[in-house]
């Protein structure tokens, strides 16, 4: 058992040596692979780990100077939306129909006030008309209305009409303070809401032309009066003359009687 | 909009009607809320397993996929999930889901690996202690919940969300269209990594000698997993 044990031990001079492995020697101290905590790296990892990072493809033009914001990634493209284009129609077909747009900037109001507003226009044959500035702006920049696109800011309203009553429009208006008349076309002229109110104050069409038909006729009208001023003067002075005969005659005549 | 003065006026825009999701395909099975998962399994394991972590480590295998659901848990780690952490999932999902128009399902087994603890306060030595519990082996990747029906991400995430922070290992709420979505951006940054040099390369064709400081499994596990930790950043 001796001789067995000996033999086991080392067989004379040559010994068998323990190969290095590093699977079991590494093994001695240090935790297993998968830890509740985060292990650390052997150098050598981490910075083959820090070679082999993601590296972003850089685009050749800097996206700031294609002018790409913090914020245009939030914009939404426009989708075109069936709604939209039938509105946009809607609002093309009003502005080519009517003779007079006037743009006012709508307060909230009650809707019994806002009733009776369009009652009082619709007498005068005017339609209010609510518009949306996403959908009224396309559509007026590419109509004869492209000056009027700064008005479209706030909550606006058209007053449209196919005959220009200025007048009505301004006397309805003054008693509601809470549309404010900002810009009219009437017949392609754009007007200030100074010049809305000259246009009311403007004489009606058939006086204009009544108004014309006079002072053309004027001269005319004036032809048998000058031809008939020096017949009427003589008339006039023989009428004169007659009277202060018969006034002579009357006074003799009472001292007589 | 800038307004007059240049000062920004704020305006009511169209409306823009979009159509009601599409619920036709749906239905909702007879239970639909989570079963309930046994803590210790109907046949109790009598040989002691050895502790076998590889089966937290590296990516999931199995249940990468949504099957019935839309929404679910997405683990972005292993872990263990105990049966206190099932019973919190069933719980919360049973409280916050409606199970007339929802329904949720498991995609992880129940317990069935047993855990060893040694009593406390003893020295080392005197063999193995005993079964303390079982637990279910989760690897990153793998869904640990489904959720399903006529409801859409929005209503479901706020609940997830909570349920995945209180999970051991890290987890997100996930859609199918938004795991697609993550898939398909690792593709495209592994696609268009400008970096000539990656760990896999390194790794294989044995760069540098650099497979003495890593592990055989790193062959496959290509850097992006250390341990249970899943490294989301690597590429």
């Amino acid at each position: 058992a001796a001789a067995g044990k000996m033999a086991a031990l080392g067989s004379g001079g040559t010994r068998w040596r323990q190969a290095w492995l590093p699977a079991l020697q590494q093994l001695r101290r240090g935790s297993k692979a998968v830890t509740r905590h985060w292990k650390a790296m052997h150098l050598q990892r981490q910075k083959l780990l820090a070679v082999t990072e993601y590296v972003p493809p850089r685009p050749p033009v800097p996206p700031r100077c294609r002018g790409v914001t913090a914020w245009s990634h939030r914009v939404p493209c426009p989708q075109e939306d069936g709604l939209a284009r039938v509105l946009r129609r809607q609002l093309e077909d009003t502005l080519r129909d009517s003779r007079m747009v006037a743009v006012c900037q709508y307060n909230s109001m009650a809707d019994e006030d806002m009733a009776t507003l369009r009652h009082f226009l619709r007498r005068h044959n005017i339609h209010v008309k609510f518009v949306l500035n996403e959908i009224a702006r396309p559509v007026l920049a590419q109509s004869k209305f492209r000056t009027l696109l700064p008005l479209f800011v706030c909550r606006n309203i058209l007053l449209v009409s196919p005959e220009a009553r200025a007048r009505e429009m301004l006397r309805v208006l003054r008693g509601v303070p809470q549309v404010n008349l900002l810009a009219a076309c009437i017949d392609d002229t754009i007007l200030s809401p100074q010049g809305v109110e000259n246009f009311a104050r403007l004489p009606s069409l058939q006086e204009c032309q009544g108004q014309t038909v006079a002072a053309l006729s004027l001269l005319c009208s004036q032809t048998s009066s000058l031809l008939q001023r020096g017949p009427s003067h003589l008339t006039a002075l023989l009428d004169q003359h007659i009277q202060r005969l018969r006034g002579a005659e009357g006074a003799t005549e009472p001292p007589q009687g | 909009p800038a307004g007059p003065c240049g000062v920004a006026v704020p305006r009511a825009g169209l409306k823009k009607l979009a159509l009601p999701p599409d619920y036709s395909g749906i239905t909702i099975p007879e239970k639909p809320k989570l079963k309930f998962l046994d803590k210790v399994p109907a046949v109790p394991k009598v040989q002691r397993e050895p502790r076998q972590l590889r089966d937290i480590r590296g990516p999931s295998q199995m249940a990468t996929d949504f099957t019935q659901g839309q929404y679910g848990i997405l683990a972005l780690g292993g872990g263990y999930l105990h049966w206190g952490h099932l019973e919190m999932i069933r719980l919360t999902v049973g409280r916050s889901m409606d199970p007339k128009s929802m329904f949720a399902v498991w995609r992880v087994p129940a317990p069935y690996k047993p855990v060893t603890r040694k009593s406390l306060g003893h020295r080392m030595g005197g063999g193995k202690g005993p079964v303390d519990r079982y637990v279910t082996a989760v690897k990153s990747g793998q869904l640990v919940v489904e959720v399903g029906g006529r409801c859409e991400f929005g209503e479901v995430r706020p609940f997830l969300a909570r349920v995945a922070q209180k999970l051991p290992f890290p987890a997100v709420p996930v859609s199918r269209e938004s795991l697609r979505e993550m898939r398909r951006e690792e593709q495209e940054r592994r696609l268009n990594n400008q970096n000539p040099w990656t760990f896999e390369r390194v790794v294989a064709s044995n760069m540098l000698g650099m497979r003495k400081y890593l592990s055989p499994y790193d062959l496959q596990l290509k850097g992006r997993y250390w341990g249970k930790f899943f490294l989301k950043h690597r590429v």
